[in-house]
């Protein structure tokens, strides 16, 4: 038999760690009283093996040592002294048994009373702790969904926060040409605002006021290159603060026109809400 | 720790058989932490895992008789209480009913701040982290979630044959490691 290949075929750690497999275990503790050499081999793993986990252990809370101190008290070396106790207490109940011969049916009779009686305080208590416990467990539920709730609406307003940073980031920011875009006809107040960074050419857009669009019809944002208009992106209806829209490499004005959903090519220019020059 | 006493590991085990609480209280304090890290590895639920820690030491005083040192070294003995007794809390229904409460208020948990450490950096996971990605995750399964070679087999849908050659790699991978 190879003992190097053997030892070396990680079996030796499988049988330390426990997850070897009982044939491979049988296997291996047989072979252990044959060759000491695999022994050694396993005592240098587990040494190892405790070094490594000493170096990265975690203290335990200390209530724990005292409530085991407590709990396993009863059971260490010094209840010698509780035995001649029992000794004691068992021999006087042999010397008093003749006494109570008697009345041992008296006894029956009323143990048998408190037992009853002991049974319908514990159903009592029974009834009191469930109805008490469902009680709690309601409670416990709507707390729970009271908290969803809470963390819902938290991650609502989250959201806007990050909004209203990155708008006052913008406008804070020397690199952002910031357009106004109104009515060109002046009839409705309509408005929208334009930030445009030019140092990386994003765009965003914030809709201050726009009609809603009617059904199967959509805002696009259209930038004007060279007086080309170029598609800058459709408007997201469910985006109701600032919004991403397409890059725009350099424009001199822009403007937003009702389209068919979906978007078009050209802009349908007869519907332009807003217009903003640079 | 009070006392400067300490013991060679025969001592120790030869006094916890005679039931000698300073005994105890050594052992304690000398494995509690490194018991306590691996459970955590395994029992994530501090509160759970604080239960498992005394359940493991109340085994240990109670199987002392049991244990036999020619088969193997105090700690790793303990050891593998702690595992066992790790892997049945997690598998046990009140703490797998708990955890799936708790999936649905998962956000809330990321949010208000963990109730539970990271335990990767602790114990024996740290090692393991260390492993290969397709080592690390049979030693996962098997080590800290007590999976079969079968059941591993069926979970990630590898022959067994693979999952034995594997699992044996990332043993000796783990070895060098440690050395």
């Amino acid at each position: 038999m190879d003992l190097q290949a053997y030892i070396q075929s990680g079996v030796v750690e499988s049988y330390v760690l426990g997850l070897a497999e009982d044939q491979e275990v049988v296997e291996i503790e047989q072979l252990i009283v044959q060759y000491p050499v695999i022994q050694l081999a396993i005592d240098e793993f587990a040494i190892a093996l405790e070094k490594e986990a000493f170096e990265n252990s975690l203290t335990p809370p200390g209530f724990i040592k005292q409530k085991l101190m407590d709990e396993l008290a009863f059971s260490y070396n010094n209840n010698d002294k509780a035995n001649p106790l029992m000794i004691a207490y068992n021999s006087q109940n042999e010397n008093t048994t003749g006494q109570y011969q008697g009345k041992s049916s008296t006894n029956w009779k009323i143990l048998a009373a408190a037992s009853v009686i002991l049974f319908f305080v514990s159903a009592a208590a029974n009834f009191y702790l469930y109805n008490k416990y469902n009680t709690t467990n309601n409670k416990y539920t709507a707390l729970l969904n009271e908290r969803n709730l809470l963390q819902a609406s938290n991650q609502v307003i989250q959201a806007k926060v990050n909004n209203y940073q990155l708008a006052t980031a913008m406008m804070a920011n020397p690199a952002i040409v910031t357009v106004q875009m109104t009515d060109p006809s002046l009839k409705e107040n309509n408005m929208t605002t334009v930030f445009w960074d030019k140092s990386n050419k994003k765009v965003y857009l914030l809709t201050n006021k726009l009609p809603l669009p009617g059904p199967n019809k959509q805002y696009q944002l259209w930038a004007f290159v060279n007086n080309v208009p170029v598609n800058a992106g459709l408007l997201d209806p469910t985006c109701t603060s600032l919004c991403k829209m397409k890059n725009v490499d350099d424009a001199k004005a822009f403007a937003i026109t009702l389209e068919n959903k979906g978007g078009s090519q050209t802009p349908n220019l007869g519907q332009l809400f807003v217009l903003g020059k640079i | 720790m009070n006392s400067v006493t300490t013991y060679t590991e025969n001592e120790l085990v030869l006094l916890l058989k005679q039931r000698d609480q300073d005994a105890f209280g050594y052992l304690y304090d000398n494995y509690s932490s490194t018991l306590y890290s691996i459970i955590l590895n395994i029992v994530p639920d501090r509160d759970l895992a604080n239960d498992v820690l005394q359940d493991v030491f109340v085994k240990i005083w109670k199987q002392i008789e049991s244990y036999d040192n020619t088969r193997g070294r105090l700690f790793t003995w303990m050891l593998n209480i702690s595992r066992n007794a790790s892997i049945d809390a997690v598998r046990s229904k009140g703490y797998q009913k708990s955890q799936q409460n708790r999936e649905l208020t998962e956000n809330m948990y990321h949010a208000g701040g963990s109730t539970e450490l990271n335990t990767d950096q602790i114990g024996l996971r740290k090692i393991v982290n260390k492993l290969k990605e397709e080592h690390k995750v049979l030693i996962v399964l098997s080590y800290f979630e007590g999976y079969t070679q079968d059941e591993i087999s069926k979970t990630l849908n590898i022959p067994l044959g693979t999952v034995k050659t594997r699992m044996r790699n990332a043993l000796i991978q783990l070895r060098q490691i440690i050395k």
